[in-house]
């Protein structure tokens, strides 16, 4: 166990009975003191009629809703949750959604209330946060389904027609009666119009817009040999002469659909889960009324020059201006700088900072869009459109392979009606089926369904479609500094003793002073062997204890020294936050407090440079630690004290200069950035903000798997070439056969799956690592 | 080939059916998560309920193996 939260969540879990988790999870759990703090009177404020109203379904004694849940890692999470709540009483019925996270429940009302739901989940180590499905999400789950769907009823008549229309080819030498045969082209007719209206409506509605866009893809070959095949197929039902090509065009439905739909899903798999947790603020503040008495209210009922209580560990609801109390503020997620800010009466405060060590009054200045904060959320929105697209690869290629192929369709049909009018348009028909560039559509949705499979397992998520191919387009890279390279967060870098005692020693009493210390510095000493008493918190000076009858102080020099009434010495070093222990007899020793370098980054720097990367280090920390991390991992261009919009424009002289750029980031400051780079990658300790911004996540936190990322990326360039090679290879082999009418139906219909499954064979070695 | 005049309309209600299921376990949601159930089953093996199932299959096997 790493800390009392982990402790407790064990416990739960196994005083529910509940310890198969331990047995059949696949991954470690998020540690439960990374989930956002909830207070429980946070969670009581959804118990509440009219904060229920928009999220939660009553009908009659039971209610049902929706929730998001955070901290999933595996399967066995859900298990666990689905299992713990169902124990609880009240619950009817539990059900999580591993793709997507959320979490249906259902409970009666008198027996449990929502907020003892929310609690019992905390209990176990998630945090369920109330879901709406906004438009957005419930078009996409609309289109989710009518996809499946739509694949669905393509392979299921596909299989029937195929035996329809395969019973009247020639080389299967059935001895049908004519009037059979006419059946059996009337039954695939009828069975093949669903798949052509039902499922393949979105490749003639793509032909349609890139005609009108005077724009040759794939598309539009699809639905020349779907349609042709089709119309020729109704000719020879009325009719009774000519071949059936019914079979295909079910294979190229079923195929290309199947294609579309393993991308979708290979894209959509989480990112609809963090798309919906953009919460940078907190769900509800404390309001202090004229009598100094404080209320827990939602953020929406907040108004401006009301007065707000802020608990040292919460963000700040709102701009505004500190009326009394001192602290220090954790800006870094907006400035990047990495040491909390001091921060006494009269200074500003900005919405979404952490509030670290003292309780503070704040008059309410600016709410919702007025707030800095939104306005880094606008500046976004305006990066996010002028993001340049980059050129995918499968998109050319088509190009050039359709202007061949028609051209060569004219020529032959020209040909033919020369030699023979009767055929010409039979002969023009082979030859667009036989071409049709099944492959050619499945080259690339495969192989980049399979590698952005192997990636999440690297601990690489990837929410935008264009990252694999982009990568190879890559040119230069920029990367922020605090939570990206560094590891965000203070460690304990150096003891420095001053007295009698030696390092150990030191760091022992430290410990069992911090330990009883809820401020985010107190983490950085460990567990404590010790056990220390009295322990007295003073915001902004430090702390004082008693260890086995010694009275001690960690904490600024001044306040230590205060003890033994002895001068204070004078900070030795230059970065990073210097705190003193002493106790009555004078001061016992310096620890230095640093942000640490990331084990791998070194690793990282050189891989990118070793590609002929142009690498820049962009922070908006000032402080000199910026140059020195620059120095230390060999980067020439490195800028400090940067804004969100210098960080912008950097990037904009960067585009000017025609470079293809891939930023690292993490804080709401580097959003920006993030939207308007050709690739963004954000880690997956960032702010939501940012994730979502980003067009892959780093979930791992591991900057090597970057490193593997890259390696991937170029692996899969290689397969989609090679399967556009062999693609285009079987297509132009096929031409002469065709265009010299030697191709029956029976022949398309094997090239066309040999070929087709080929390329998803070849796809299928991203799958190895 | 009589026998085709018979089959095919079978074929065809059949397929008919086959394609309500599949759109009725679409909209009803049973293919929205394609994840948790591969991995639910796992969970099953340790359920009391079907521990006690397990058993009792067993016992009566057992006593078979032993009369014989």
């Amino acid at each position: 166990m790493c800390c009392p939260g982990c402790q407790a969540v064990a416990e739960a879990i196994v005083a529910g009975g509940l310890e198969h988790y331990y047995k059949h999870r696949s991954e470690s759990a998020s540690n439960p003191q990374d989930l956002p703090q909830a207070l429980p009177d946070e969670l009581q404020l959804f118990d509440r009629a009219e904060v229920q109203e928009p999220f939660v379904q009553h009908q009659g004694e039971t209610s049902e809703t929706w929730l998001l849940i955070e901290g999933i890692n595996c399967a066995a999470c859900g298990w666990l949750i689905e299992k713990h709540l169902r124990a609880l009483p009240g619950v009817n019925d539990a059900r999580l959604n591993l793709s997507n996270h959320r979490l249906n429940v259902s409970w009666i009302d008198s027996q449990v209330a929502l907020s003892q739901l929310l609690t019992e989940l905390r209990k176990i180590g998630y945090a369920g946060h109330p879901w709406q499905a906004d438009e957005a999400a419930q078009k996409l789950a609309t289109e989710n389904r009518r996809a499946m769907r739509q694949l669905g009823l393509a392979g299921l008549l596909w299989f029937q027609v195929m035996m329809a229309t395969m019973a009247t080819w020639p080389e299967f030498n059935i001895d049908l009666s004519p009037e059979l045969h006419m059946i059996l082209r009337w039954v695939s007719l009828f069975l093949t119009t669903p798949i052509i209206f039902y499922c393949c409506g979105q490749f003639f509605r793509g032909a349609l817009r890139d005609l009108r866009t005077r724009h040759l893809t794939m598309d539009l070959s699809v639905s020349l040999a779907i349609g042709g095949a089709y119309v020729a197929g109704i000719w020879s039902a009325i009719t009774g002469t000519g071949e059936l090509y019914f079979d295909a065009v079910g294979m190229f439905a079923f195929f290309l659909l199947a294609g579309r739909y393993l991308e979708r899903r290979a894209r959509e798999r989480t990112a609809a889960a963090t798309a919906q947790l953009v919460n940078l603020l907190p769900a509800s503040c404390l309001r202090l009324n004229e009598q100094g008495q404080t209320q827990r209210i939602l953020l929406s009922e907040l108004r401006l020059g009301e007065q707000v209580l802020v608990q040292p560990g919460a963000l700040m609801p709102a701009d505004g201006c500190i009326l009394s109390g001192q602290s220090s503020v954790d800006e870094s997620v907006l400035t990047g700088e990495y040491l909390p800010q001091p921060r006494v009466e009269g200074d500003q405060v900005t919405a979404g900072t952490l509030n670290v060590e003292g309780p503070l009054v704040v008059e309410v200045q600016a709410l919702g869009d007025a707030t800095r904060l939104s306005a880094i959320v606008r500046l976004l929105e305006r990066a996010q459109t002028d993001k340049p697209r980059l050129a995918e690869l499968a998109d050319q290629v088509s190009q050039w392979f359709l202007l061949f192929l028609l051209l060569a369709a004219t020529v032959v049909g020209v040909i033919w009606w020369q030699i023979d009018p009767s055929r010409a348009f039979w002969v023009v028909l082979a030859l667009l089926v036989a071409t049709c560039p099944c492959a050619l559509a499945l080259a690339t949705p495969t192989a980049l369904t399979a590698a952005t499979g192997t990636l999440h397992s690297l601990g690489v998520l990837l929410t935008r479609g264009h990252v694999l191919e982009g990568l190879n387009q890559i040119d230069t890279v920029i990367f922020d500094k605090t939570g990206t390279l560094t590891e965000g967060k203070l460690t304990l870098s150096a003891i420095h003793p001053l007295g009698a005692l030696d390092s150990d020693a030191c760091l022992a009493l430290a410990a069992a002073l911090e330990n009883r210390s809820e401020h985010p510095i107190a983490k950085a000493f460990g567990r404590a062997t010790q056990a220390a008493d009295q322990v007295d918190s003073f915001p902004g000076q430090g702390l004082h204890g008693t260890i086995e009858g010694r009275q001690l102080r960690i904490g600024q020099a001044a306040f230590v020294c205060a003890l033994s009434g002895k001068l204070a010495p004078a900070i030795p070093g230059e970065s990073g936050q210097w705190l003193l222990l002493g106790d009555q007899q004078g001061p016992l020793a310096w620890f230095v407090l640093d942000d640490r370098l990331r084990a791998d980054a070194l690793e990282l720097i050189t891989s990118c440079k070793a590609r002929g990367w142009h690498v820049l280090l962009l922070s908006g920390d000032s402080s000199p630690v910026v140059a020195q991390i620059a120095r230390q991992l060999g980067i020439e261009d490195a800028r400090g004290g940067l804004t969100p919009d210098d960080k912008l424009a950097a990037l904009k002289v960067l585009h000017q200069q025609g470079r293809r750029v891939l930023m690292l980031g993490d804080g709401v400051n580097d959003v920006p950035v993030l939207a308007g780079a050709d690739i963004s990658v954000a880690m997956g300790s960032a702010t939501d903000l940012a994730k979502t911004s980003a067009d892959a996540v780093l979930l791992s936190n591991r900057l090597g798997s970057l490193v593997d990322a890259f390696k991937l990326a170029r692996r899969t360039r290689r397969i989609i070439i090679e399967n556009l090679i062999w693609a285009a290879l079987y297509n132009s082999l096929v031409l002469p056969f065709a265009a010299l009418g030697l191709i029956t139906p029976l022949w398309a219909a094997v090239g066309m799956s040999i070929s087709s499954l080929l390329v998803v064979l070849n796809a299928l070695r991203l799958a190895r690592h | 080939m009589p026998a085709l005049y018979i089959l095919i309309p079978i074929a065809l209600i059949l397929v008919a059916i086959a394609i309500w299921v599949f759109f009725w376990a679409v909209d009803s949601g049973q293919y929205d998560d394609l994840d948790g159930p591969a991995h639910s089953i796992l969970f099953d093996d340790e359920d009391p309920m079907h521990k006690a199932g397990v058993d009792e299959a067993q016992t009566p096997a057992s006593k078979d193996q032993s009369d014989a």
